[in-house]
């Protein structure tokens, strides 16, 4: 069954304010020793966790940049995304496109996502390639250089990466819209990928100026895991990254977005065979105590095809193809989002209504025993199913250290999950769930004809 | 939202990668050490009913994976009536003996399980991930749905209602439609043609008892392979498979062998009209090869050059020096007979022509030139480099194992791999593509705004064809929908 789609999203790292984990406190204690994450900070600032795992000859190096597009401003929208694609595009050392040949004929390879409160670039290599690997992101860390002709072709590249994921693709452009109209003066009401004038107005001082304002080593926390030794990758950081001069990091972002006061509704309306549904909700920081609560109400309202949503819209009433929700880290007061794919000639109306009754029910009646305990069980499988790659591993710890300040909060999570209550469950949908404190955007199909005069 | 820099894991040729993914590991690697990686053990039972059984141990995290592969995919589905292995294989979990389908979910979901049942061209596959410690609750469950299905008639009309508004909400998403109109136009009555989740009529074709025929006609335990993966002991695990899929009854089905796929000749044009889209995206190429083609490992480690990867020729000149999209790639889909090879990228209106003629341009040269030595001793340390991850964790295994088992490949796709690909010589090469990379005779199908991008891309191709996108179906169009409800 096609699932509704969040713009071109990575699975790899949007479910992790999800998938954190739950269950079990003592199998989770058990992890924690099986699997212990050393940590040393850096005379620069920077701070670096390592875990060992001799599973496959490979190391998973990720690090995360404290800046995202929260820390950008009208007018130059998505410069924290352009500047990460930047990153690949010549330092000192290695010069245009050099970084990709030596990297990928080193047999390793590379990706960066950019979120609206970080930047994080992964590395994915076979441990003979670690002190290249450290050579590359030194250089590019303390020496990035723009060449005016790859800040052109990588415009270009970027603005393809906009019609892909949100011209071209309904429920990315829903999506932008969703936050657009929820969030009114807090940053995160802009789109990460930036809006299509600014891509095209960006300059090389706008450039400059991001990278003097985030890419402080301060600014950044380092995750390691695979076939290496914490002593042989706290070496290479001596050498190569902590050398690295330390400055500002970026000014705060005191902008607090006001409490919502009533519903909002947009409408898109645009050539398509089906309509969509989106819904938001303000909800508190990721490092907030409600976190746990919030996502085992999630789990119990959506995962699963014996959810209540599923039930109810998917399997009853038959009015949707697929409901869901999702979260994502952030460091300020955010949104948790709703999607549902209405089945043809369905009026989304339908289908809000569906969730509102269901939300009403879980905010007023107590969830059973069994619906708590299968909540909690997903949460621990979750946990595991995070914790079996060294990919997963190295953006879980990295995702913990850097959104609730310490990395030990992954091992703690399955207490905090087992402490949830029914009594929780209903606080938090009664404060959250809320007709005052919910946008909601649809998409409705117009005739393909009008569109192309 | 998430905005991520590289193409790779966006890239609608992977759009299928859940199907492909144990077809994909066929071509595997070892990696740069000397101590080279290996396949871990596992070994193969049959069962009294003919059902055969793979196990590999697996210790680190307590999951089990359970990969089940049935020997028959979208390829049997009778000529209109596509989709029908794809129905069959998701309504398994939809209903069993002592079990509705809201009852299935619910005991799954309480474990934390999953279980997710689809159709490849070649084969349906069934796969299953459950606790250690839930392992005989997961077992059974997993053999209730495979073995006690009932097709309740209102969960069958329910799903296919949803599957043709699925295909009708990916249509809206064209870079998620871009293969099955490809793979429709390069094979037409091929059954590689046939977009294996079936299309808006086909699936108004298909009754309860399209599906019981097609489950009695091929999932029997002589036609189908079990493998599982992950922290379980082995002796234990053994009596379990007995108690449970022991119980299948024998029965004897027939297969019928995938006809011989031939190269398109000539050069033919589909282009999809999407009058409202701003990009034109776009899959260029021939049949590729079999599963088993000798020349595998050889074309893996061209194609790596060519577009399968970042630094690839194809993403190097119309990403990196040109701008001309977000992503350019080229696959080989490895099946039971030649499957389907193809560049695919994605560019604006206004540069659709500027992208097409440099992908030819790249393709000629490839022809033209070949590789060099540099090339290849920077693509095998690439592929041995990150292939490690590709069999890192149960789940990846179970789906292996099982693969190989059904094409009739063995440990050697990992373990020889290193030698396999160090064997590789510009030489090699030059032969692989002349033999393999298409040339002259050239499919072309575009998804985008005709009135924009029809009259220049008339030039590539003498056969021209055309639909809309809000048409039903992929290619060809579907006989009219003569719906019997």
């Amino acid at each position: 069954m096609t699932k509704v789609k969040w713009s071109t999203l990575a699975a790899l790292t949007l479910c992790v304010a999800l998938c954190l984990c739950g269950g079990e406190a003592t199998a989770l204690a058990q992890q924690q020793q099986e699997f212990p994450v050393a940590t040393r900070t850096l005379k620069n600032g920077m701070k670096v966790l390592v875990q060992t795992d001799h599973n496959i000859p490979n190391v998973a190096l990720y690090i995360f940049y404290r800046i995202g597009s929260r820390n950008e401003r009208p007018g130059t929208t998505g410069i924290s995304h352009f500047f990460e694609h930047m990153m690949f595009n010549g330092a000192k050392k290695y010069g245009p496109g050099e970084l990709d040949k030596v990297m990928e004929a080193n047999g390793g390879s590379n990706n960066a996502y950019t979120t609206r409160d970080v930047t994080v670039y992964q590395d994915w290599f076979p441990r003979s390639a670690l002190p290249l690997i450290y050579d590359i992101e030194a250089d590019r860390i303390r020496d990035l250089s723009f060449d005016p002709e790859k800040i052109k072709s990588e415009r270009e590249v970027v603005a393809s990466e906009r019609r892909l994921s949100v011209d071209n693709e309904n429920s990315g452009l829903l999506d932008e819209q969703l936050w657009a109209t929820s969030f009114i003066a807090h940053p995160y009401q802009w789109p990460v990928v930036g809006w299509m004038s600014d891509i095209e107005h960006w300059t090389m001082a706008d450039l400059k100026h991001h990278f003097e304002m985030g890419y402080a080593p301060n600014n950044a926390t380092m995750v390691v895991v695979g076939d290496v030794s914490p002593e042989e990758i706290f070496k290479l950081c001596e050498q190569y990254i902590e050398p690295i001069p330390t400055h500002d990091r970026p000014p705060p972002v005191t902008t607090v977005e006001p409490e919502q006061l009533g519903e909002r509704r947009l409408v898109v309306r645009k050539p398509a065979q089906l309509p969509l549904l989106m819904l938001g909700y303000h909800i508190p920081k990721t490092n907030n105590a409600d976190f746990y609560a919030l996502n085992v109400l999630r789990t119990i309202l959506f995962q699963g095809e014996s959810s209540r949503m599923y039930q109810r819209l998917v399997d009853k009433d038959q009015i949707a193809l697929d409901v869901q929700s999702q979260t994502e880290p952030a460091f300020d007061p955010t949104m948790l989002e709703v999607a549902a794919q209405p089945k043809q000639g369905i009026d989304p109306q339908r289908c809000e209504k569906a969730i509102y009754e269901e939300i009403d029910r879980v905010a007023n009646t107590p969830v059973s025993d069994k619906e708590l305990e299968k909540a909690k069980n997903i949460r621990l499988v979750e946990f595991y199913r995070q914790m079996r790659t060294i990919s997963g591993r190295a953006n879980t710890i990295g995702t913990y250290e850097v959104f609730f300040g310490d990395y030990n909060k992954l091992f703690e999570a399955a207490k905090n999950y087992s402490a949830v209550s029914k009594e929780d469950i209903l606080r938090v949908a009664k404060a959250y769930f809320g007709a005052n404190n919910r946008t909601v955007a649809t998409l409705l199909p117009e005739e393909a004809q009008k569109a192309a005069q | 939202m998430t905005i991520s820099r590289g193409n790779r894991f966006a890239m609608p040729g992977l759009l299928f990668i859940a199907i492909l993914a144990a077809n994909l590991a066929v071509a595997s690697f070892v990696p740069l050490r000397a101590e080279s990686l290996r396949m871990p053990p596992h070994e193969k039972v049959v069962l009294k009913n003919g059902l055969t059984v793979l196990l590999l141990v697996k210790h680190g995290v307590p999951l089990v994976d359970i990969s089940t592969i049935v020997k028959a995919g979208a390829v049997a589905d009778p000529a209109g009536q596509e989709g029908l292995a794809t129905i069959t294989a998701e309504l398994l979990r939809k209903g069993t003996k002592t079990r509705t389908a809201q009852q299935f979910s619910a005991d799954l979901d309480y474990i934390g399980g999953l279980l997710e049942a689809e159709a490849a061209p070649d084969y349906s596959v069934v796969n299953a991930e459950f606790l250690t410690k839930d392992l005989a609750r997961g077992l059974e469950l997993y053999s209730d749905a495979l073995l006690h299905p009932t097709f309740p008639a209102d969960e069958t009309t329910k799903l296919l209602a949803q599957s043709a508004d699925a295909i009708r909400a990916a249509k809206d998403d064209p870079q998620s439609v871009a293969i099955p109109y490809y793979c429709g136009y390069l094979y037409g009555t091929h059954p590689y043609g046939r977009s294996a989740s079936g299309n808006e009529i086909s699936l108004t074709k298909i009754h309860r008892d399209d599906v019981v025929r097609f489950y009695e006609a091929h999932y029997a335990p002589s036609n189908t392979i079990v493998a599982i993966a992950g922290e379980f002991n082995a002796d234990e695990m053994k009596s379990k498979l007995e108690q449970t899929f022991g119980t299948w009854p024998a029965r004897t089905v027939k297969t019928e062998a995938i006809p011989p796929a031939t190269p398109s000749k000539g050069k033919r044009l589909l282009l999809i009209d999407k009058p409202d889209a701003s990009q034109v995206y776009f899959a260029i190429g021939n049949t590729g090869v079999s599963a088993t083609d000798p020349d595998r490992v050889a074309i893996r480690v061209v194609n790596t050059i060519f577009g399968g990867r970042f630094t690839s020729e194809l993403n190097e000149a119309l990403r990196v020096e040109s701008g001309y999209t977000y992503g350019a790639e080229s696959f080989f889909d490895d099946r039971k007979v030649a499957g389907p090879f193809a560049i695919f990228s994605f560019t604006k209106n206004e540069t659709t022509t500027p992208a097409i003629d440099l992908a030819l341009q790249v393709l000629a040269k490839l022809h033209k030139e070949g590789v060099t030595e540099a090339q290849l001793k920077s693509a095998k340390s690439y592929i041995k480099g990150q292939f490690p991850p590709s069999i890192e964790t149960s789940r990846q295994l179970a789906r292996i194992i099982a693969s190989h088992e059904f094409y009739g490949l063995t440990d050697d796709e990992v373990n020889q791999l290193d030698a396999r690909v160090d064997a590789v010589t510009p030489e090699i090469a030059r032969q692989v593509i002349q033999k393999h990379f298409p040339a002259e005779n050239l499919v072309f199908v575009l998804i985008g705004k005709a009135s924009a991008i029809g009259p220049a891309v008339k030039k590539y191709a003498s056969t021209q064809d055309a639909r809309a996108i809000s048409d039903p179906g992929f290619w060809p169009a579907p006989a009219a929908a003569t719906t019997k409800k």
